[in-house]
Parts: C-alpha cells; structure tokens; sequence
C-alpha cells in the first residue's frame, strides 16, 4: 500500500503573552500514514488536538517540531510548483458546509472559480461543472442559487464537489457530517465512501462521533492531551 | 419505558395548527394541521429533520412567531386558547407557566448582564422575590446543572462555552417552576456526555416540579432516551406518533421507517431523493415521491388514524394513542 501522506513525531505549541511567555503544548510526537484508497480516523474529546493535527497534514499549519512529508518530502521544503502541486493534491472539508463557500457568490459562481484558478479553458467549464454536480448527487437548477438558499447537505457537497475538481489524493475531513442531520449524515458518509472507491481517495476524518468512524475507517487513532492515546 | 402517562390528562392540546409565512419567493407552508396533546407530567418529543416545521410549532405555542406569519389552529392550555390571547396576558403565561429554551443560547441571553441576574430576573419580575435570594436560588439551579464554581453566577455570558451557556438557559426556563417546558434542540453545542448529563438534569428537575417537556429535537436517540411519546414530523405535517419505544422498534410510516434507517446502529442507510420545498409541497402525501411503498392513492392527503398497537405494547386497559398519516393503514 502507498503511503501519500505522512506525520513524523509532529508536535505543535503555542506561545501566550508579551512579556512573560508561556509556551502551550497542543500536539507532541504524532506519527501517522495516510494510505491511498484507506480512511483513517481520527477521534479524540474537543480540545485534543483533531482539527490542530489536521490542518498542519493539510499545511495550513507550520508544525513547530516534526515534519509532514507528502511522497516523501517534506511539505514545507516544497517550493514554487511543486509546493502548489501539493496544496492541491490535499485538501480539506470543514464542519460548517455553508461558512465553507462564500455567501454572495451563486453556487455556479464559487464552482466557476476553482475552475479559472485551475486555468481550465472557459468551454470546458458547463462540461466540468455537469460532471462534477452528478458526481456529489447535486441538480442542476442548484447551479443559480445561493449558500443561504440551499441545505446544509447539499452545501456540504458543493464543497466537496468543489475540492474534488482539483483531482486530490488526500481529503482531511473534518466533522464533515457534525452539524448535519441523520438522514443527511447518511448521503454524505456513503457518498465518501463510493468516491473513495471510485477514485482511490485517501481521507483523514476527524469526529468526536464513534459510530461515524466505525462506519468510515480502516485504521482509527485516538488523541489524548495532545497525543496518541 | 413503559409510558405510565399514557391516560394522563391532556394539559396542552394542539388541534388544527396550521403556520405559514409570506415571502418574496412564495408562500412557505411551514406547519400544516398539527395535531397532538401533550398531558400532565409527561415528555413528547416532536422529532424531523430540520426545516421541517418543529421550532415553528413551538414558536407558535408562545406567539412568538414574525409578522409575516399568519397562523390557524387552537391551542388550549389550562381551559384558554393560547392564540387567542392579548400580549400582555400571554406576557404573565409565558416564562411562569409555560417556558421555553431556545436553540440558539448565545442569541438568547443579554452579553452585558450577568448570568446569575439574568436568571434572578425571573423571580424577582414573575414572583416578587427579592434580589439576594433570587440571585442565591440561581445560584443553586446552575450548581444543580453542573456550573458549581461559586464564580459561575457572576460571569457573562460571553465567557462561557455554547454548552454552559445552554445551562444558563435550561436554568432560567426552569427556576419558575413552569407547567410546561418546551426545550427546542436543548443538548445543541453540548457534546455527546454533556448532552447526557445535561439532558438527565433537566429531566430530573422536570420530575421534580411535576412539568410536561415537548422536547423538539432531530437527535432520535435523545428523544428515545428521555421522551414518553414521540411524535414524527415530515414537511410540516405530524405523520406518526405513539409511544417512543414502539415507535422506534415498530414504525409504521415509511417516512418514520427510512429515518431510523439513517441511524448508525442500522447502518447509515440514506433516504432516496431530497426534502421537498415547502412552499410547493408535493400534493397528498407528502413523503409519496421518496416512498417505497408508493401507490396511486398517495396523490391524495390522508388522514391521521388510530393504530392498534401489537406484541408487548398493546395494553387492555389503556389507550396506546397510535396514529399514524399513511394509507397503509
């Protein structure tokens, strides 16, 4: 099996105060792999350290000891393109669906965007965004309307059909179904899985909910105080 | 839990609850011919997705719903129609015989006061007590809810957590003793042993002063735990309700059904399709489009019946109250 992303004795800490520094430790020595095609989970009490550890695996957080390597490297000695490439082959979901996308620009608009950053020529973009909409389950008539004017499950796969444009290996998904319903929890966890399938996806998902990472996960590690438990 | 309420006598009756609103893209159904009683001492939860018209049935209750609302239906509670009221009379009803927590904690309460006189207000506005003991008996309700530090009753709301500010609720809405206690989403922002404990309290503290709690909720395991009856809502419609337990081991609808499928413990199993608009509903039955067990008469509204209920729940001497809203039955 192919580890794509990897933690090596990853730790991270705070400091807090002008003149009397305090020194915050919220992750230590975390070792983890992320395997294409597998789930790992990630669960542990609000405060542990979830979110913290995973947005540094997305490189939205410099970690203060440790390294991330993405196919082997050291994500914070890439530069230039290899260091875009990389940005765009880990992305992440967040918890809340509708303050992911921006809330006065139409769907199509904020699925539009990701395709000029992309450099996507513009007659390629109905075709892309026609496919993009069938593969997360989405109409559409949805394509005209607003964050605010639709579900916060279907917010929820506007965002991830928005991350999935930029064809990536890793997702971190972080309680991407908390602030959901059941019934809708449902479509979005067994979407995961048959994109996972589909496309050899590797995913990284955070919950504090046991039951949605016995569903989800190959693999599950449990933070404690800022390390395995 | 076998609901020893189930003859009790109704103390709030919910008959006819029709809710809509005007809006610039059409007219939003929100609640349409609710029906349900909620008797003396018992738990009802009123469960659905969200969106499907709970929170706008409990806003209604209290007459706390916008303009732009235009309601219909009675809502009798002690011999007196709810609706029918005038503001101020619906001003001394509200809070000292009928309360309610709201969903969202950290809109409710004032940023700028602090907790334990928010709390102590209560008493001191409802009964006339004065402001050391009211402030003391606050104090007592928040330790009682798990907020111990003496320090507690004297912070702001804006240095508590969305969990402890959902306390500072539950205590104010039960410090006077209310007949009824609606909670709308009470263990939102609490994590799953939070929640719990929480929710285990106010139930306790229910008990104790010998309230009935409609408890609205999308957590059905919640409403399942803590609830004698449970009532299943769907696009603004009541379309099963009965005793929680059997709800949950034998549901009728197929609406009811597929929810519980989604559950974790049955698998994560999705319902097919998505929620229907509300200002369009589909016409009869409003699940028919996503139903399994579709035929040509669901194009055409049914109404509620009594279902007898079978096996361990059926009961020779007491009414079970099941009813449900599909032509199956």
């Amino acid at each position: 099996m192919l580890a794509v992303l990897k933690a090596e004795e990853v730790g991270k800490a705070y400091e807090s105060g002008l003149i009397f520094k305090k020194r915050h430790i919220a992750l230590r020595g975390i070792t983890l792999e992320m395997v294409e095609g597998k789930t790992l989970g990630l669960m542990g009490v609000s405060g542990s350290g979830k979110t913290t550890l995973g947005m540094m695996l997305a490189g939205l957080e410099k970690p203060s000891s440790g390294r991330v390597l993405f196919a082997g490297e050291d994500i914070w000695r890439l530069r230039g393109r290899e260091f875009l490439a990389f940005r765009r082959q880990v992305q992440m979901v967040f918890q809340d669906p509708e303050g992911s996308l921006n809330p006065r620009k139409s769907i199509e608009r904020s699925i539009h965007e990701v395709l000029g950053l992309l450099k996507i020529p513009q007659r390629e973009w109905l075709k892309r965004t026609g496919e993009i909409l069938e593969m997360v389950g989405l109409p559409e008539e949805l394509l005209c309307r607003y964050p605010a004017q639709i579900s916060g499950g279907q917010c929820q796969r506007v965002a991830l059909g928005r991350v999935l444009l930029l064809h990536p290996r890793v997702i971190i998904l972080d309680e991407p179904t908390s602030a959901l319903d059941i019934s809708v929890q449902a479509q979005i966890l067994n979407l995961l899985k048959d994109l996972q399938q589909e496309l050899g996806l590797a995913y990284l998902l955070i919950s504090h909910q046991p039951e949605v990472i016995r569903f989800m996960s190959h693999e599950t590690i449990v933070l404690e105080r800022g390390g395995i438990s | 839990m076998s609901s020893p309420l189930a003859n009790a006598a109704p103390l709030l009756q919910i008959e006819g609850l029709s809710v809509s609103f005007e809006t610039p893209l059409g007219r939003v159904k929100a609640a349409q011919d609710v029906c349900f009683d909620l008797r003396e001492g018992e738990t009802l939860a009123l469960v659905g997705e969200t969106g499907c018209g709970k929170s706008v049935v409990a806003s209604a209750i209290m007459k706390l719903l916008p303009h732009n609302a235009s309601v219909q239906g009675r809502a009798v509670f002690a011999g007196r129609d709810l609706l029918a009221l005038g503001e101020k009379e619906m001003a001394r009803t509200r809070g000292s015989e009928i309360a309610i927590v709201f969903q969202n904690p950290s809109l409710s309460l004032n940023p700028i006061i602090r907790v334990g006189k928010q709390i102590a207000e209560m008493l001191q506005v409802h009964k006339g007590i004065s402001r050391t003991r009211s402030l003391q008996m606050a104090e007592d309700m928040l330790s009682r809810l798990g907020l111990v530090k003496k320090e507690t009753a004297s912070m702001y709301p804006f240095q508590f957590s969305g969990g402890m500010n959902q306390r500072v609720m539950i205590a104010t809405s039960m410090i006077l003793s209310p007949r009824i206690i609606i909670a709308d989403e009470p263990s939102k922002g609490l994590d799953g042993v939070l929640a719990g404990e929480v929710m285990a309290e106010m139930a306790r503290i229910k008990d104790q002063v010998g309230a009935s709690l409609l408890l609205i909720t999308h957590d059905l395991l919640l409403a399942r735990d803590i609830s004698d009856r449970m009532a299943v809502m769907y696009c603004g419609e009541i379309v099963e309700i009965g005793k929680s337990r059997e709800v949950f081991s034998e549901p009728l609808h197929p609406y009811t059904n597929a929810l519980l499928s989604c559950l974790p413990e049955r698998g994560f199993q999705p319902i097919p399709g998505s929620s229907p608009s509300m200002i369009e509903p589909p016409a009869g039955c409003k699940f028919h489009p996503r139903c399994p067990q579709k035929q040509d008469k669901c194009m055409r509204r049914p109404e509620m019946v009594q279902v007898e209920s079978s096996g361990e729940f059926s009961g020779a001497n007491e009414s079970t109250g099941r009813e449900v809203r599909c032509w199956l039955y």
